[in-house]
């Protein structure tokens, strides 16, 4: 529960942006679309719970 | 000590989401609100500790409670009207950022309705 999420994060969009990269020379550029948008959705499910996390703590904490 | 730690996540967060900026704006925002949401995390251990401080001083003192729990809200509506609206400005929409301040403190007025009218009242019981 440290810095090791940004890294992953940072990981998976460095990747999505190579794949599309590939994709997009090698001429599917509709694939390369969705491959980003597939590495964009999985960061998001990825800082989605770390939020709601936050969110809890905070809800139980100031009694909202 | 956690300063330092928290120093740490923060360089972080800057230096990955500045890297990944010019390929990919909105995974940039996504670090970048992840960073301040470990950073946050880390914070709310010491608020816990200082609020169990300040319930057991209000209860000691008899103070009625309604009104410490009411002020409790108005810190939390605070503290998550500044978060929501940090993201936006990171963003870079700071349209969205002002509305959320402004409603924040919309709510906060609204809350805090008992607390004026209490006052008034025992101001009222004061005079002559």
């Amino acid at each position: 529960m440290g810095v090791e999420i940004i890294f992953k994060i940072a990981a998976v969009g460095i990747l999505t942006t190579v794949v599309g990269q590939i994709l997009k020379q090698s001429g599917k550029e509709d694939i390369a679309t969705f491959s980003t948008l597939a590495g964009l959705i999985i960061v998001l499910l990825m800082v989605l719970d770390l939020i709601s996390n936050l969110f809890d703590k905070v809800r139980n904490l100031f009694g909202l | 000590m956690d300063l330092i730690r928290i120093l740490g996540i923060a360089l972080v967060t800057v230096f990955a989401s500045m890297l990944i900026k010019p390929v990919r704006p909105e995974i940039s925002l996504i670090i970048g609100l992840c960073g301040g949401v470990l950073i946050l995390s880390q914070t709310i251990n010491y608020l816990f500790q200082i609020l169990e401080t300040f319930t057991n001083l209000v209860q000691r003192t008899g103070v009625n409670t309604g009104l410490f729990k009411t002020i409790l809200k108005i810190i939390g509506i605070g503290y998550l009207t500044e978060f929501g609206a940090d993201a936006c400005v990171d963003a870079g929409n700071t349209g969205i950022a002002s509305k959320i301040v402004f409603a924040g403190k919309v709510i906060i007025l609204a809350m805090s309705l008992p607390i004026i009218t209490n006052i008034i009242q025992i101001i009222v019981e004061i005079l002559p």
